[in-house]
């Protein structure tokens, strides 16, 4: 049993190497891997983001904020906990998440200044996150199953994968393409097209580091190439398997902010 | 040899030939460059004050020139027929080049925030798709029904009408985009119809059908005064003259106007119909005085000098004042209307400078032939004529009823000037168009249905940014007294001297202190901690349209707008908040309310962002919430009803001071119409004051005598009186067109005063009788006088055939103004010199001391 064990570990050290090596050739492999890389790093994370939203004027905007993440499954449903702290005037609104792959998200807001909860009925993803330029989905992930993948292209750093929707009238967008880095899988960047055909967003991952092991997108942005504007998320203070408890992703968090989990710790 | 130029023509004709065709053509040459312009935003000159707060408000709410659409079905627009259609026209327009897609508003372009079940509620496209059946567009009905941002504006109350309204990237687009909306709109079936309005389609329309209108009106005008000249002279050869010289002044002074790069508005664009008559008048003159006094065997250089010789000084001064009453034009502070005048007064003076070169060089150029026809021709019509009996006719009744004329004519300045005191100034460019214009039925179609097509713009601003910085620096500063020396050191290396007032900088400064915190010892982070949550609370005090008091205000200014009739809708930040708030909280119709704090409305505008449109609310308060716009929706475009408005507003704020530190502006189309209408008005005054002392400082100068000089202008004052005392009666509105005639006025019908003044003292100087000489003045002087009248108001009279009101306006008063001023001059200067005549003619024999004989 040990020695079968470390046979296998073996093989495994020994192809790694050519695995990386030679260039994947299913999209459905690939677009797995990204999505694993993107948005499944650890069982589970924190991290504190400042969110810059800058108008087609150069007007900015700041909003920071803590997100919790658990994966209840890799790969599948993910609990989402995030805690607003600036500017002072929406501190203590939380938003929480139970992202579902192939059924409808939970979502519920907390809003301390009408001392309110709400439960959002799960509807478009593709609704602004907090008036910035990111959707909804573009920070939970978007599932896999809703768009056709297709290969276009292997360059030397990128695989480049273009998505065209399934259910194209549930979108604002005709398609969009991936560079998926070849090293970690981490999507690089992300064009989308509007049903003219013409492009008019992109997602940049600007800065990626390596955390706790797992390759993150620490600065991101996206830019609203139609009307100017972009939203750049700069994540710090990001921790992975930290082992939040499930309990914490409940609606009692909501009023009563878990504080362990959200300090930065040292 | 008076006169070299005139001496130099007549000698060598086709020197001046060349020049006059070697001018015309490079003129021409610059014509194609022309440029329209018909925006009425440029009445203003881009640094006036209104116009540059205009721009500012527009950029800093991110607004634009809207193109409105509208859908009416008057079985009511909630069926799914109907509904596709909306559905299927506004993806169509958001593909239309030049459409700014994100900001379209439509009903199929619009988020929905419903309650979903208890504690639940949902953000959601109003339309995500076509709608199925009647149900669907039941349920949308509902939900419309409770969204007061939607109602009466992209719904009207009647639910009987739909708006699109299409923010277009730049208004000279809008002809453009509106066809092509149009062409989409011909493809839906059902029974719905649709009407395209909104100011910039009217001025682009305006534009378009400008361009159309000088090609045919400004031809047509020439060919009128052709026929006219041709019936009065009965010679071809006669009149080919001034028709050409016509022409080429036309020519070469448009094509200085787009050669000096000036645009062409739509004051310019009626440049060539005015200078056409104008040019051809003097030439009338002086060609008719030549046809009647021809004989074959005449030296025709000699003759013309001779008659160039008295007409000379009165065709100069008839032409200089006439220039002088457009020049003072250049007093209004509106350009459009200064290039008029400057243009229009050069064109003047070329033609007077063509009159005494190019004609006398076309008459010696004749052969003697076709110079005995032509004076045959002449002779043959002019002393039995229809005309030569009324002026006979006229000249004897003057005389006679010098008295009863005198009083006539001082009842009719009297009502004149009651007629003046009920003028209403009024301008709205949609009204530009005949009342039959698709663009008015649009207009008038959409303002029944909805709140109103016309926008304003009602900006509020808080300036208390630097007080509330040195409010916090006071408060920050007695914490950094207790503070140690290595803290105070951190501060200032963090802060600098001076807070920052602005919200950007406050934020910056936020986020560094934020970062401070997780480097200092623990005991340092108290103060630390002090000093963030000073900053942080400024950062939310600064927020002035977050603080409910501040919405307050606004609402109760919006309703008492709603309440004074003159406004059908306000929107603003107020009902959003109001309406997102009352979803939050179950939806009942009591949450329909302001929060209670700052940090409410702050998380209910969040809540807000969450949707598909989030930046729907930049247009209604700023990013850093220090200023706030209040979108009122008008149902009429009329200056009259803009300035009710601000009257309005200004009175409530009187009763009810605005919080502190802030201000009000205004902004939108509707209003900047208001502010060039008021520059016009009192620019016209100053325009037709300054022409009218420089015209009776001249008039004294030619007559060498005040009281001919005074004489010469009661024609033009008598004119002047009852034209705008019609106005005034008839209730025609007080227009741009009808503000730039007065000037006009002032300077076209003293041309009559000066050559009826200047020919009759000629006249009696030169048979020393009176009674000789008004005898005479009813013949060839009478007729000439007469027939350029008659010239000039047929000239005009083309453009009543034109589709835009201004043309029209401009037509039909001109007519009655060279008809009246004609009349005047030839009825009440004879009953003035009859009952004047011992002090006007002291050296006639009628006055027993005739020594000059």
């Amino acid at each position: 049993m040990k020695i079968s064990m470390m046979i296998r570990i073996t093989l495994l050290l020994a192809l790694a190497p050519l695995a990386a090596a030679a260039d994947l050739t299913d999209v459905d492999d690939i677009v797995r891997r990204a999505n694993m890389a993107a948005f499944y790093q650890g069982t589970d994370g924190r991290a504190e983001t400042r969110m810059t939203i800058v108008d087609s004027q150069g007007r900015k905007q700041l909003r920071q904020f803590t997100i919790l993440r658990r994966t209840v499954e890799q790969g599948g449903d993910q609990d989402f906990l995030v805690f607003f702290s600036r500017p002072a005037d929406v501190r203590g609104t939380v938003f929480r998440v139970a992202k579902h792959v192939g059924g409808e998200d939970d979502r519920w807001l907390y809003l301390p200044g009408l001392d309110l909860v709400k439960r959002i009925a799960s509807g478009d993803k593709r609704t602004s996150f907090v008036g910035s330029h990111f959707f909804y989905e573009d920070v939970s992930g978007r599932s896999l199953a809703d768009d056709s993948h297709q290969l276009v292209k292997t360059t030397a750093d990128h695989y480049v994968v273009r998505n065209v929707p399934l259910d194209a009238s549930a979108v604002e967008f005709s398609e969009y393409t991936v560079w998926v880095r070849k090293d970690n899988f981490l999507p690089e960047k992300a064009e989308y097209l509007d049903k003219a055909g013409k492009l008019y967003r992109r997602v940049e991952a600007l800065a990626i580091e390596e955390i706790d092991g797992h390759p993150t997108a620490t600065r991101m942005q996206v830019t609203d190439l139609l009307n100017g504007g972009h939203t750049i998320n700069e994540m710090r203070f990001i921790r992975y398997d930290v082992g939040i408890p499930a309990d914490v992703f409940s609606e009692r968090s909501l009023r009563n902010p878990p504080r362990e989990w959200l300090s930065r710790g040292q | 040899m008076k006169h070299p130029v005139v001496g130099y023509s007549t000698r060598h004709p086709k020197q001046v030939f060349w020049l006059v065709l070697l001018l015309t053509l490079v003129a021409g040459a610059m014509l194609p460059a022309i440029n329209i312009d018909t925006d009425p935003e440029n009445m203003l000159a881009h640094d006036q004050p209104d116009r540059l707060l205009h721009d500012d408000i527009k950029a800093r709410f991110g607004l634009s020139d809207v193109v409105v659409v509208g859908m009416v079905n008057e079985q009511g627009i909630f069926n799914p027929q109907s509904l596709n259609n909306l559905y299927a026209l506004t993806r169509d327009i958001e593909q239309i080049d030049g459409v700014i897609a994100r900001d379209l508003m439509s009903l199929a372009a619009s988020d929905n925030i419903s309650q979903e079940g208890p504690g639940t509620i949902r953000f959601s496209w109003m339309m995500d798709g076509p709608v199925e059946g009647q149900p669907q567009a039941d349920a949308i009905r509902e939900a419309v029904q409770r969204l007061p941002m939607m109602i009466d504006t992209l719904v009207s109350a009647d639910q009987k009408a739909a708006g699109i309204y299409v923010p277009i990237t730049s208004k000279d687009e809008s002809y453009r985009i509106a066809s092509e909306i149009r062409a989409l709109v011909d493809d839906l079936p059902g029974d719905d119809r649709f009407h395209i309005t909104g100011l910039p389609v009217a001025e682009d329309t305006f534009g378009v059908e400008m361009f159309i209108q000088m090609a045919i009106s400004a031809p047509l005008a020439g060919l009128a005064i052709f026929l006219l000249m041709w019936w009065f002279f009965r010679s071809v050869a006669l009149i080919t003259a001034p028709m050409l010289m016509a022409m080429a002044v036309v020519i070469i002074t448009m094509g200085a106007l787009i050669g000096a790069g000036f645009t062409v508005h739509i004051m310019s664009s009626m440049i060539p119909i005015f200078l056409m008559p104008i040019a051809v008048v003097d030439s009338v003159h002086l060609l008719s005085e030549f046809a009647d006094r021809y004989r074959p065997g005449d030296n025709v250089r000699e003759l013309v000098h001779k008659i160039l010789n008295h007409l000379f000084t009165p065709m100069l001064f008839t032409s200089i004042t006439s220039a002088a009453g457009f020049l003072s034009l250049a007093f209004t502070p509106i350009p459009p209307v200064q290039v008029f005048g400057a243009f229009v007064a050069i064109g003047i003076l070329l033609a007077f400078l063509f009159t005494v070169t190019f004609i006398p060089a076309y008459i010696v150029s004749l052969s003697p032939e076709r110079l005995k026809a032509m004076a045959a021709n002449a002779h043959s019509d002019d002393n039995r004529g229809a005309l030569a009996g009324a002026v006979r006719g006229l000249g004897r009744v003057s005389l006679a009823r010098a008295h009863l004329l005198t009083v006539a004519f001082a009842l009719l300045v009297g009502a004149g000037i009651y007629g003046i005191s009920k003028i209403e100034i009024n301008d709205n460019p949609v009204r530009w168009f005949e009342p039959g214009h698709d663009i008015r039925v649009a207009d008038r179609v959409l303002n029944e249905h909805f709140a109103g097509t016309y926008e304003a713009f009602l900006v509020l601003d808080h300036q208390s940014g630097d007080a509330i910085a040195s409010a916090l620096g006071a408060r920050i500063n007695s914490v950094l007294e207790s503070a140690t020396d290595e803290q105070r050191q951190q501060w200032t290396a963090l802060a600098g001297d001076r807070l920052p007032s602005d919200a950007e900088a406050l934020t910056a400064l936020i986020s560094a202190v934020d970062e401070k915190l997780f480097e200092v010892d623990m005991d340092a982070v108290a103060f630390w901690e002090d000093m963030l949550g000073m900053l942080e609370q400024a950062a939310t005090d600064a927020k002035a349209f977050q603080q409910p008091q501040m919405l307050e205000y606004m609402d109760g200014l919006e309703q008492h707008l709603v309440g004074t009739g003159l406004v059908g809708k306000t929107n603003s930040v107020v009902n959003l908040v109001k309406t997102v708030f009352r979803e939050l909280n179950g939806g009942e119709e009591t949450a329909y309310r302001i929060p209670d704090s700052s940090r409410a409305v702050a998380q209910t505008l969040l809540s807000f962002q969450s949707s598909h449109r989030p930046d729907d609310l930049w247009h209604m308060v700023t990013p850093d919430m220090r200023s706030a716009a209040i979108w009122l929706q008008l149902s009429s475009g009329d200056n009259q009803h803009m300035s009710k408005v601000v009257d309005a507003v200004d009175r409530y704020v009187m009763e009810n001071p605005l919080p502190e530190g802030v201000a009000l502006q205004w902004g939108g189309l509707t209003y900047i119409n208001v502010i060039w209408q008021d520059a016009m008005v009192s620019g016209m005054l100053d325009s037709l004051v300054s022409a009218f002392v420089v015209v009776l400082v001249m008039m004294t100068v030619l007559f060498r005598s005040l009281l001919f000089g005074i004489l010469a202008m009661v024609p033009l004052t008598v004119t002047i009186v009852a034209i705008y005392g019609l106005i005034g009666f008839i209730g025609k509105d007080y227009d741009m067109p009808v503000a730039v005639l007065s000037s006009l006025t002032l300077g076209l019908s003293v041309d009559f005063a000066i050559h009826f003044l200047e020919r009759t003292r000629s006249l009696v100087r030169e048979t020393g009788s009176f009674r000789v000489a008004m005898q005479q003045m009813f013949e060839e002087p009478g007729r000439a006088i007469s027939r350029n009248a008659i010239v000039i108001a047929i000239g005009f009279l083309p453009l009543l055939a034109a589709p835009l009101v201004p043309y029209q306006t401009v037509g039909i008063f001109l007519a009655a103004i060279m008809a009246l001023s004609c009349l005047v001059t030839m009825m009440l200067l004879p009953s003035l010199f009859q009952l004047l005549k011992g002090v006007l003619f002291p050296d006639a024999l009628e006055n027993g001391t005739a020594k000059g004989e």
